[in-house]
């Protein structure tokens, strides 16, 4: 299957939805039609193999196939079992937009395409109508695009290794601006929609972007490979200890759940920044628990948290166990793969890493009691969210492999 | 012909940051395309050239005819704004022609001029017309940046043509709801 549908489909089914937007029903089952063919072309097409039809060489990488299918799953997921209050409509139009973007991201020719796409991204979130004027909500991920294009510049201007440093320097502040993580965080409304809310950079088009861009950075800056990882690493670590903290004591609960983002992303960026198979793969797992399980429990925390209600049922410590990693939980074996590649690079990081894993406690105790007593669809979600992360933790090795691991 | 056309892309960059005007931000993202096709076509890559000043031109055209009135060309308290472009000028240059090696400093130091400048527009900006203008100025400066790559600098620059003509054609007011 070609990658140009993996992009075209999402996109038309985004529009019709749009399009369709008096038609609820119809925008539905014609977005979700017409998405389920986008996933369907992700998943047939072969990791690797280039495609020529548009005049354009482009292709998908194994991590980036798996981090589309992971998003496209947790999209499907978030639709079908969708907060009381969301229109189902409303979610697909926005999650398939995101979805046609991110697998243009991913079949780009080059990082430069790749960046232009996620400012066509920024631009197209910033026009939406939302509580924050655009050009405030347009500056963050906009700072970002520009940060990753002057690193793209410095990468490529021949000259002392100092260059290709800065070019380093461009890509990961690039990245994390582009996340909203430290020290880039994007101004956050609690009351705002999610769709028009930082929430979406952070976890569903953020997981793609930092594969796709650290993928390519390896090759586009290869002697600059050890400052890159040390800047990953030490971003990480600020992240985790700062995302942890404020999590746990931030006044508003819905700015606890964004930190709690970032404690997240912290992590990420430390396995990504290890540059081991064992780092790689604990990263991708605490995105894919991001993507299947922090994102859609968070929107079923939004009502609870709107009308204050607060439980300590046995349901809320399951899910507070699932977001501080205990086991058997997927974030319980991304910590291992990661303290197992941090103890064979350098052991006193794995000494820092395993001490800051305690930071997660407090805050997840603190984020599984907003979600109140679930029922109806919203229990459902919450134990299929549960029950996705314990099978991710016991059997991470299929969606490792589809990322070529 | 390079530097000159270098020069004008870095004019036009800095007339998008010094201007609250729609006339003002039209112009700038004209000159700025036209310099940064000039370099594009001063090596050799006339595709790349045409896309990008298409892009440029269209996306000028589409915000001549919204946004705040007038040319808003330094306006009273931009004085920081004159310093930034000059500042942002010199560093690229030391950048692209004396730190960096080789031939053509002029594709190095024009988008990476144009990129900083178009940053710091986006970062100050509180209103939407100019937003969009910077964000087009920054991807038509992305594109531009693709000369330096290894690979064909084409579909870089046909993408960045058809995103900045994209931006420039939404709304330049504030949508209901904000």
């Amino acid at each position: 299957m070609e990658p140009e549908l993996a992009v075209a489909l999402p996109a038309a089914g985004a529009a019709c939805a749009t399009a369709l937007r008096p038609r609820p029903r119809l925008a539905l089952s014609l977005g979700a039609l017409l998405g389920a063919g986008g996933l369907a072309a992700v998943v047939l097409s072969a990791p690797g193999a280039a495609s020529d039809l548009l005049g354009i060489t482009l292709s998908l990488s194994a991590p980036s196939r798996s981090m589309l299918i992971v998003a496209a799953a947790a999209l499907a997921f978030v639709v079908v079992l969708a907060p009381q209050n969301a229109e189902r409509s409303s979610l697909l139009r926005w999650g398939l937009a995101g979805l046609a973007g991110m697998a243009a991201i991913a079949v780009a020719p080059t990082l430069d395409v790749s960046v232009m796409v996620l400012l066509a991204l920024v631009v197209l979130q910033a026009a939406v109508p939302g509580r924050r004027a655009s050009a405030r909500r347009l500056r963050a991920p906009a700072l970002a695009v520009a940060l990753l294009g002057l690193g793209l510049l410095f990468a490529r201007m021949p000259g002392p290794p100092a260059l290709e440093r800065l070019g380093a320097v461009g890509l990961v502040a690039g990245l994390v601006a582009a996340l909203g993580a430290l020290p880039y965080m994007h101004e956050f409304d609690p009351e705002e929609l999610t769709a028009t809310s930082p929430i979406p950079w952070l976890a569903f088009v953020g997981p793609l972007l930092a594969v796709v861009v650290l993928t390519r950075a390896r090759d586009l800056v290869p002697t600059a490979a050890g400052a890159l990882g040390a800047m990953l690493i030490g971003l990480g670590l600020l992240n985790i200890v700062w995302g942890c903290i404020s999590s746990w004591r931030t006044e508003l609960g819905a700015a606890a759940w964004r930190y709690s983002f970032i404690a997240d992303w912290g992590l990420a960026l430390c396995g990504f920044g290890l540059g081991l198979t064992e780092g790689w793969s604990g990263a991708l797992l605490v995105l894919y628990s991001v993507l299947l399980g922090r994102l859609p429990l968070y929107l079923w925390s939004r009502q609870p948290l709107r009308e204050k209600v607060q439980t300590d049922r046995p349901i809320n410590l399951l899910v507070a166990a699932a977001l501080a990693g205990s086991a058997p939980f997927a974030g319980f074996t991304a910590r291992i793969l990661l303290l197992r590649g941090a103890t064979a690079l350098y052991w006193p990081l794995a000494l820092v890493l395993a001490a800051t894993l305690l930071l997660w406690v407090p805050s997840s105790l603190r984020l599984g009691r907003t979600l109140g007593m679930p029922n109806g669809r919203q229990l459902a979600g919450v134990v299929v969210a549960l029950a996705l992360n314990v099978a991710l933790g016991l059997y991470p090795q299929p969606l490792l492999s589809l990322a070529g691991l | 012909m390079s530097e000159a056309a270098a020069l004008a892309a870095w004019l036009g960059a800095a007339i998008i940051l010094l201007a609250d005007g729609r006339r003002g931000l039209a112009l700038g993202l004209a000159v700025m395309a036209a310099g940064l096709a000039g370099v594009a076509f001063a090596v050799g890559q006339q595709l790349t050239g045409g896309a990008l000043l298409a892009g440029g031109v269209l996306a000028a055209a589409l915000r001549w005819r919204t946004g705040p009135d007038g040319w808003g060309l330094m306006q009273p308290g931009s004085t920081p704004r004159i310093i930034l472009t000059v500042v942002i000028g010199l560093v690229a240059l030391y950048f692209a022609a004396s730190l960096a090696s080789g031939d053509g400093a002029a594709v190095r130091f024009a988008p990476l001029a144009c990129l900083a400048l178009a940053g710091a527009r986006l970062l100050q900006g509180a209103e939407r017309a100019a937003a969009l203008t910077a964000a087009s100025a920054l991807v038509l400066a992305l594109g531009a940046g693709s000369l330096l790559g290894p690979s064909g600098s084409l579909p870089a620059a046909v993408v960045a043509a058809l995103i900045a003509a994209g931006a420039s054609a939404l709304p330049a007011t504030e949508p209901h709801g904000a």
